[in-house]
């Protein structure tokens, strides 16, 4: 079965995802909608489930149950003549190229300069030439504000710049999508605010961006789109506004009136 | 520090009586190994040093690096091969490298090279063909493969794989997670994480042990001269069993290990630093400048200790 994408496809698309660990039911049903061009925050308790369902969404975890789809295409499996087979490790490799993440311990690879990290995914996944990357690379390092750091090692940059040669790193593949995992819970609270303006910078872009994170205002400020979850399930969702200002359920109310 | 109305004011530092006694007890004892060294007859060190540029003894010294090269290379490849099985989910692989660590590492080298060494009483014949059909590409005698020579680096190139998986493996999973899954989400397959992200990390924590294998595999090679092998060791027992200057040619032979594991010191510490890259934000300093550092903190000690003047706050 061929899948059809259009515009109007949602760029993911989650339909009672479940994910245990051990005999722990982390998700227990979830039910998401991504639209393209738009920004969602995922916000929740920790231990709520929010941050395994971003790891799902590009297969870092594999979901045990429900429907998960990316561009259309389900995640992790393919559907064909009425059975569904387990994708390769190749073809997983290959949606994933697509799929930009950002970590909230950046994960920068240590032993590389700034832009090496920067040009290794386009040079040895998607086989752009060493010239062409190292062109691309500077100009992503120009934009999240890192010109002239291209020899640095992660060790010598703070956190704040670590974390934005991550973003600059996730965009070098093109990414159709770009998930952010907490992308500021391990800064200084002074750096925080130089790299949620790179993320803002990035949704007025048109990037779909999935976002995890405690940063209440960044959410009411972009998201168009807010999801609470507690417990494994989706509480509450919609626009940041309404949401964020006026929650329904007890649960968020108690949980904005621990973070705001 | 007291303040004395801003003047510069005497500072007496603190005598380390124990370090003066330890420094006379060390220095006493310097000068009685020296002086044995040198006034003992039969050390001999005309002869030490007679046999030291001797072509026996540098054809020996060649075997010696030759087979250190080979068992190494061997040790390395197949050890990180075998950490690599041993990490690996599934149990078909990682079991046969714990049984093969295991077996290696709990038999003697020795025993283990005599064994190659007789392999022939085993095996006369080896031959690579198609398992268990009898038909064979290739046929070999084993007597002949099995030269001294060979069977003493084959044999402890397989003994040195077993210590190297274990320090592969560890330099292996001291890597962070982390790493991994930023690797996998660039879409990096699994053979690509590991060497353009895992084992280079990796090299860090592997290398320090590393060179201490390669020494010691310098010194082991000795006992392929049980073998037969005329290697360093070998090459001073053949010269004295006919000239009966045991304690000369021993000295000749360990002087040689010793200027080959201090080259080999030397090559260590630039192949660390180089590996440390990222590692730290400053690079460690070479020796030669720690040792301009140290030169340059003595004369400023005696300095200090002349004038005994700081300067005070105000």
């Amino acid at each position: 079965m061929s899948v059809v994408t259009s515009e109007a496809t949602p760029m993911v698309e989650a339909r009672g995802v479940c994910k245990s660990f051990a005999g722990v039911e982390v998700l227990k049903g979830v039910d998401l909608v991504v639209k393209r061009g738009e920004v969602t925050c995922l916000i929740g308790p920790s231990g709520s489930g929010k941050s395994t369902l971003l790891r799902c969404i590009n297969h870092l975890e594999k979901h045990d149950a429900g429907e998960l789809r990316v561009d259309g295409h389900l995640v992790g499996y393919e559907f064909r003549d009425g059975k569904l087979y387990e994708r390769n490790d190749k073809q997983i490799c290959a949606e994933r190229a697509k799929i930009g993440m950002v970590f909230q311990r950046f994960n920068l690879f240590q032993h590389l300069t700034v832009l090496d990290n920067v040009t290794i995914g386009q040079v040895k996944v998607r086989r752009v030439a060493n010239d062409q990357a190292a062109v691309r690379a500077k100009e992503l390092l120009a934009r999240v504000g890192l010109a002239g750091k291209e020899g640095a090692y992660p060790s010598q940059l703070s956190g704040g710049q670590q974390q934005r040669v991550a973003i600059a790193r996730a965009l070098a593949m093109e990414p159709k999508l770009m998930l952010f995992d907490e992308p500021t819970s391990a800064l200084d609270p002074e750096l925080v605010g130089e790299v949620l303006d790179v993320m803002k910078d990035l949704a007025r872009s048109g990037m779909t961006m999935v976002v995890v994170t405690h940063e209440m205002g960044f959410a009411r400020e972009v998201a168009d789109t807010v999801y609470f979850l507690d417990h494994g399930v989706i509480e509450e969702s919609g626009d940041p506004r309404e949401v964020l200002t006026a929650p329904r359920s007890e649960r968020l109310k108690g949980f904005l009136s621990k973070v705001l | 520090m007291t303040t004395n109305g801003g003047d510069a004011v005497q500072v007496v530092p603190v005598r380390h009586v124990g370090r003066w006694i330890g420094a006379v007890v060390m220095v006493v004892l310097t000068a009685m190994l020296f002086h044995t060294l040198l006034f003992t007859s039969r050390f001999t060190w005309s002869i030490v040093f007679h046999y030291f540029g001797t072509s026996e003894i540098i054809q020996g010294v060649v075997k010696t690096l030759e087979l250190t090269v080979l068992a190494m290379a061997i040790g390395i490849v197949l050890g990180v091969a075998i950490a690599i099985m041993r990490l690996s989910p599934n149990r078909l692989l990682s079991a046969p490298a714990w049984a093969y660590t295991w077996f290696f590492r709990g038999t003697p080298v020795y025993v283990q090279l005599l064994f190659w060494f007789n392999i022939a009483a085993l095996f006369p014949q080896l031959s690579i063909g198609i398992p268990f059909v009898h038909a064979a590409f290739l046929r070999f005698n084993a007597g002949n493969f099995f030269t001294p020579f060979n069977a003493a680096f084959i044999g402890l190139g397989l003994n040195e794989a077993a210590y190297m998986s274990e320090i592969a493996r560890s330099g292996l999973i001291s890597v962070d997670e982390g790493q991994i899954e930023a690797a996998s989400s660039l879409g990096m397959r699994r053979s690509q994480t590991l060497r353009l992200v895992v084992l280079p990390q990796a090299m860090r924590v592997i290398i320090p042990p590393t060179g201490n294998e390669v020494i010691s595999m310098l010194k082991t090679t000795s006992l392929a001269s049980a073998i037969s092998v005329i290697e360093t060791l070998g090459a001073a027992q053949n010269i004295y069993a006919a000239n009966y200057e045991v304690m000369p040619l021993l000295i000749t032979a360990s002087l040689w290990y010793l200027v080959v594991t201090t080259v080999l010191s030397i090559g260590q510490f630039y192949l660390e630093r180089h590996f440390a890259k990222g590692a730290h934000r400053t690079p460690p300093p070479t020796p030669i400048a720690r040792l301009k550092a140290d030169v340059r903190g003595i004369a400023g000690k005696f300095r200090t200790r002349r004038g005994v003047v700081a300067e005070v706050a105000a």
